[in-house]
């Protein structure tokens, strides 16, 4: 749970907040988990990554920007491919990813893991802002034909 | 615009919005389809389904003893640790177990595997800077009642450990065997025998590595052990071992 909210964050004081506040909500919901919808632990990681979205948009995103350009993109472990690497060889999902080209796969990945929005993407690949929706939307429309 | 929406318009938005990248408009529009039209809100799951396989890659990271304290103390547990013996401040175990307490209403029981080594990755903090230890496998025992009763750590260096999550009421003349059951052929081995429910260091030095999936049981045998080395009192709970989250 820390490691994700490490992910899009890029600082622990403000991941454990997230998986603080994501655990109580964890707890309140409990009743309203729905098996049917999908597993637990889906769910459950859902929860700590919209925490650490909205904290990451929110009032922190000033503030984050100006710790994260000297870090770099690269931290040790976050790596699109080593973080493919890493994925179960049992699901789809990874086999998919590696139908896609690298450069796209890179760009889906740094979005999903770092929280990033398309214009983001755009600033610090120096691609065009349309060129990455429209990546990172067939590569997602990709996917889903893959996993269909 | 919205209601024109075809059936892969959905799905793409669900999948933008599951990956964090529906923005302005666009974000709005998916909180509303995800309240009020099912199938976005299936497409969506889905998605998360499938993108939480990118979460799991996310290394393990030990939490600070202020965050698990923190959680603590946010959550409503006024009823006081049910454990006979107490160690002047109060253990990892304890902690744990008085907050399972709380969550002992879970009825789901892959919620409650799922809270459990969630719970166990948070505290991963304790048990690291205590004994420099990590579970890799967590089993879940859960009673006839459906309730979670203990949990069985098994770390990476192969050592495994009892956890009980409450007291267990133990007759005059009684103790609790502790078995496991890695080999159907062989069936269930004794690998712990206590008069009460207590941390335990459970001797599974002989048997090959723990597996997932691998039955953990307590019985109730007489103070001595089971007199035929096989289980024959009842069974109080049951659970497989699975890895950690």
């Amino acid at each position: 749970m820390l490691g994700i909210a490490i992910r899009v964050l890029r600082r622990r004081d403000m991941a454990e907040e997230a998986v603080h506040d994501a655990f109580l909500r964890v707890y309140d919901n409990a009743a309203s988990f729905d098996p049917a919808r999908g597993s637990a632990k889906a769910w459950i990681y859902t929860i700590v990554r919209n925490r650490a979205l909205n904290i990451l948009r929110g009032e922190a995103r000033t503030d984050l920007v100006d710790d994260f350009e000297p870090m770099g993109i690269e931290d040790e472990g976050d790596d699109p491919e080593t973080i493919v690497s890493r994925m179960s060889d049992a699901r789809s999902l990874k086999r998919c990813l590696e139908l896609l080209a690298a450069d796209r796969r890179k760009l889906i990945l740094l979005a999903y893991t770092h929280g990033l929005t398309h214009g983001e993407i755009a600033g610090k690949l120096g691609m065009p802002l349309g060129t990455v929706k429209s990546w990172i939307r067939r590569s997602l429309i990709s996917l889903r034909e893959c996993l269909a | 615009m919205s209601n024109a929406m075809t059936s892969e318009d959905k799905d793409l938005l669900a999948a933008e919005f599951a990956m964090g990248l529906a923005e302005g408009e666009d974000a709005i529009r998916a909180e509303r389809l995800l309240r009020e039209d099912d199938e976005f809100a299936r497409h969506y799951a889905r998605w998360r389904e499938r993108l939480s396989e990118v979460d799991a890659t996310a290394p393990a990271q030990p939490a600070s003893d202020m965050l698990w304290a923190r959680i603590e103390s946010g959550l409503p547990t006024a009823q006081p640790v049910r454990s006979t013996q107490r160690a002047a401040t109060p253990s990892f175990a304890e902690k744990f177990a008085q907050l399972w307490d709380s969550l002992s209403f879970w009825r789901p029981a892959g919620l409650v595997a799922a809270m459990a080594s969630l719970v166990l990755a948070i505290g991963l903090g304790f048990s690291m800077r205590e004994a420099a230890r990590q579970p890799v496998l967590v089993a879940v025992l859960m009673t006839d009642a459906n309730q979670p009763g203990a949990i069985v750590n098994v770390h990476a260096d192969g050592r495994a450990e009892l956890v009980p999550l409450g007291d267990i009421p133990v007759p005059a003349g009684r103790a609790l065997q502790i078995w496991t059951l890695w080999d159907r052929v062989r069936g269930p081995v004794s690998v712990g025998l206590s008069r009460s429910a207590r941390r335990l260091d459970l001797d599974v030095k002989a048997l090959p590595r723990t597996i997932p999936t691998q039955l953990f049981e307590i019985t109730l045998e007489p103070e001595a052990g089971s007199p035929t080395g096989r289980p024959t009192g009842p069974i109080l709970m049951k659970g497989n071992a699975t890895t950690a989250l």
